[in-house]
Parts: C-alpha cells; structure tokens; sequence
C-alpha cells in the first residue's frame, strides 16, 4: 500500500507543531463535522507577526499533517500574509494531489488560523467556500 | 444468489467492489429501462392533459404508487405520497401533522436516528416550543424501549427501523403500542430498513412511514411517505401550487384529494416510475432470498472483521436482529484514512459520523468506518476488503 506520499504519514505520526507551548495571542478551533476532523490552532504574535505556531486536535491524516505543514509555512509571515494564503501554496507544501473529497480536511488547518485572525480583529470569518 | 449480471455498473466497471450500499443501491437495467421508456415512448405531464399521452403517463404514475402501496403494506394507494427522498418525507409531516403541536408537547426520538430525522424535529421544536427527548441504545446496540418515557406529553415519536450506522433492526411493535396508549403518533423512517426486511405497514400499526427510493435500487430523487388515510386527510396541505388544489378563487383554495393534496407541481414522474420498476424486481427477486443471501454476507462479513485483531466492530457482532451494515474503527487509523486506503483498491465504504452525530457523541466515538452489503456482494469481495484492511493497518503502523 501506497497511501500518501512519506512526508504526509511521517508529519501524521510525528508532528512539529503538535501541542507545543506558545503564548496563546490568538487561538481559534474549528471542525470538519462530516467527518470528525477537529484543529484547535494558537498563534503567538509580536506586533502584525505571527511568531509561533501551534495546533492540537484530531482525525485523519491528511487533515492533522496539513495542519502541521503549515506551521513551516507562516511562521514568520505577517498577519495579513497569512490572510492573503491561498490552497495552491498549501497544496504545494504539502505535495501530493489532493482530491476534491480530501479537500477539505487538507483546508482544515488553515480555515482555523485565517479565522483567528479575523475573530481577533472582529472581521467575518471565512468559510470553505473561501477556498473554491 | 448471482445476480449482479442485472446491474450494468459491475459490467462497466467489472473490478468495482461496492460496499457503500447504505448510502445509495446500484440500479438495475429494468429501472433504467422503465424511466427511458417513459421518456422515450409516452413522456407527458400527468394528471391535467387531456389527451392520450398524459393518459398513458398517469396511468404509469398511479400504477408505481399502486406499487408501493402493495410493497409497504398500506391499504390504500392514496395513503402513499411521492416526495423527493425520506428526507423530504419527514419535513412534510414535520410541516403539517407538526402544525398541530402545542408548547411543551413531546417529540420522542432515539439516540440511533440520522440527521433527517432529527433536524425536521429540531426545527419544529424550536418554532413550536416543543421539547424533544431520546430513548437510549440497549445492550444489543438496539432503541432501548424505555416505557417511563412514554406519558400523555408525547404526542409523536419518530424512530428509524434500522440504524444506518449499527445495522440494528429496531423492536418496533412494542414502541408503537406504548406510543399509541399514550395517544401520541408514531413516523417510522424505514429509509435503511425497506430494502432488507419487508414491511407490512398496517401490521406495524404505524401512523407515518417514509422510504426513499435509491437505497431499494429506484433512481435517486424520489421518496415516500405512508400515512394513515384518516391523518393525511386532517393534516393542513404542505407545499402550494398546482395539482393540490381542488379549486382557488382570488382569496382562497380548497386542497384537492388525497394523495394529490401533498403532491404540488410536476412530480418526478419518471423517478416514480423508475420506483415501480424497483419494487417490481425485489418482488421477482423475492425477500425471502434476498435476505437468506445478505445474512450470510453478512454473517461472514462479521467473522472476518472479528478475526482482525486490530479492528473493533462497532455494533452487535452477530447477526442477531440486525442486517448487513457494520460499522468498525481501525486501531490507529481514522475512519477516513481506512475509506482512502480501500477506495486505492477499488473498494468504496463510507467513513465519518454518517449523519448521526447525536449517536457518534453517545458513543464517544469520532467516527467509523462502514461496510453496506447488498444481496449482490460476495465473499470473494469481503475477501479482498479484509486483506486490504491489514494492508492498510500495517502501513500506518509501519
């Protein structure tokens, strides 16, 4: 069996950004009802930079590792950097084809964090739909 | 029993292993063919044209209700009311019967229902100030029939005749009877149940039953509801518009007959068609093998999961009062991941909380996986499914 590409199951197993520490700025949590993905996502701030991030939740393993990649991949981004990700950056980093039916458990992480930012700023958060 | 060669999806598509019947049957060529026949040989809106074509159309209609009628055990074919799906069936009584409800009335569900038989009830409550309880799970993963809970507040209890999740088969006579004592009504929703266990729905003394078509191999976009003649006719109608009315002035309507009454607009008059055609072939093939065929599926089906050491089967692990739907977790995979690792094989299951999250929360669970066989499965494919699920195990825990 060949499931998804080694990075995915190897970040799956042992994540980076799991359930670290961080001084809790902004946090926000979101689920993917359907099918029981849940990320809770905390980010440490200083000024409009995101400084560090963290996640903890639970369900497959796309959606866990994805939101684990991403830490790699706004650590040090600005706040509104963060806002203006899209999927395709996301996709990229993560390295696999991702399917119309994975979508959004690879988007899962994501959502969460662009929502913090916006909860934290009093500005409508975003949906799926943000993605399509 | 082989007859998967009715089914031309296995011919297109001879290496597809289909375990996901729950969620939608295959169809057979017949079906296909009675809904191509319509359109090809004597398509015609129904009911209002006076001339031959629409004749020949409503005859065809009526005669698929004459159907469901005879397949669910109802005595009258104009207590059967073509809706959408099962979904769209529980809404309509939840928008009409559900009218008459008074604040603080009880609606009585159970712990196993699916979504569709819960929002409706949801919604209603919250336009109505109802209160809405459950009855638990009993010991066999079964709807506990907890008779302190029925009491003279209860006006309606609505509760699936097979769980879509656990496979259980619901004891539902006792529930009706005790229901009824009380003066409230009962809605079955047989969605999962009617095309494993046949249904006599005068037997069952149940007041509403709702069925949909796709999950007993008719196309999808088509559903029933049954309800009793002496209810249907003292409900206020559901949607407006043409064909449910009798008459209407400036100021007023007065609602046509029964089934019309519930049945506004253009029906999908093919998809009513198409589900004669499906009662027609389970009749051919008969209940009795039907079901003979699915208990051993579904009898090997439990053995073989059990002989996994690293698999849990959520829900009863004989056949006992249930039917071949198994749910299962998989030891440090999500129900997602074990969905993904069969569909690269070929092999199509549902995972996640399959629209019961009331139950997945009961039961402390984030989800399962689920295996659906129909009479057309064989061992061979569960044979292939189970040395795909230690594949799967083995590389996530590689």
């Amino acid at each position: 069996m060949d499931l998804y590409a080694q990075n995915i199951l190897d970040r799956f197993k042992h994540p980076f950004h799991k359930d670290k520490s961080v001084k809790s700025d902004l946090q926000n949590q979101e689920a993917n009802y359907s099918c029981g993905d849940k990320v809770e996502s905390k980010l440490e701030t200083k000024g409009e930079k995101l400084i560090k991030y963290s996640f903890s939740g639970e369900g497959c393993a796309i959606s866990q590792a994805s939101a684990d990649i991403l830490g790699d991949l706004v650590e040090g981004k600005t706040l509104d950097e963060v806002l203006a990700m899209g999927k395709d950056e996301l996709f990229e980093a993560l390295g696999i084809d991702i399917s119309l039916r994975r979508s959004q458990c690879a988007l899962l992480g994501l959502l969460t964090l662009q929502n913090a930012i916006l909860k934290s700023r009093n500005e409508p958060m975003r949906t799926w739909n943000h993605f399509t | 029993m082989n007859h998967r060669d009715d089914f031309p999806i296995f011919k297109n598509r001879p290496e597809l292993i289909y375990f996901d019947n729950g969620a939608t049957a295959q169809r057979p060529q017949s079906v296909l063919d009675a809904e191509q026949k319509f359109y090809t040989t004597y398509n015609s809106n129904i009911h209002r044209g006076p001339n031959f074509l629409a004749e020949e159309a409503t005859i065809a209609y009526e005669d698929a209700r004459r159907k469901v009628a005879d397949f669910l055990g109802a005595h009258h074919k104009h207590e059967i009311i073509f809706t959408r799906n099962a979904t769209e069936a529980i809404n309509l009584v939840a928008r009409t019967f559900g009218e008459t409800l008074q604040a603080q009335d009880v609606i009585l569900l159970s712990k196993l229902e699916h979504h569709s038989n819960i929002v409706p009830w949801l919604q209603l409550a919250e336009r109505k100030d109802l209160e809405i309880k459950y009855m638990g799970l009993s010991t066999d993963w079964r709807v506990r029939f907890d008779p302190a809970l029925f009491d003279e507040r209860v006006k309606l209890v609505a509760i699936t005749g097979m769980s879509n999740v656990l496979g259980t088969i619901t004891d539902l006579k006792p529930i009706i009877k005790a229901a009824h004592a009380v003066g409230a009504k009962v809605l079955v929703d047989a969605a999962q149940l009617a095309v494993h266990e046949p249904i006599n729905v005068h037997d069952l003394d149940a007041d509403f039953l709702v069925v949909t078509g796709h999950k007993i191999y008719g196309p999808t976009g088509i559903g029933v509801l049954y309800g009793k003649e002496g209810l249907l006719n003292s409900m206020p109608p559901f949607l407006g518009g043409g064909d449910m009315i009798s008459a209407v002035f400036a100021d007023r309507f007065i609602p046509a007959a029964l089934p019309s009454k519930y049945e506004a607009g253009t029906p999908n008059i093919a998809g009513a068609i198409g589900l004669g055609a499906a009662i027609d072939y389970m009749t051919k093939l008969g209940f009795k093998n039907i079901q003979k065929s699915e208990h051993e599926l579904g009898t090997y089906l439990l053995k073989q999961l059990q002989s996994l050491s690293f698999v849990k089967i959520v829900g009863p692990e004989t056949m006992d009062h249930r039917g071949s739907v198994v749910s299962f977790t998989v030891d440090g995979v999500h129900p997602h991941d074990v969905a993904d690792g069969l569909s690269s094989k070929g092999i199509c299951i549902r995972a996640g909380f399959h629209c019961a999250q009331p139950l997945m929360d009961h039961l402390k669970l984030s989800g399962t996986a689920r295996m659906s066989l129909n009479f057309y499965n064989t061992k061979e494919e569960i044979d292939k499914g189970i040395s795909t699920l230690e594949e799967i195990y083995k590389y996530f825990n590689k």
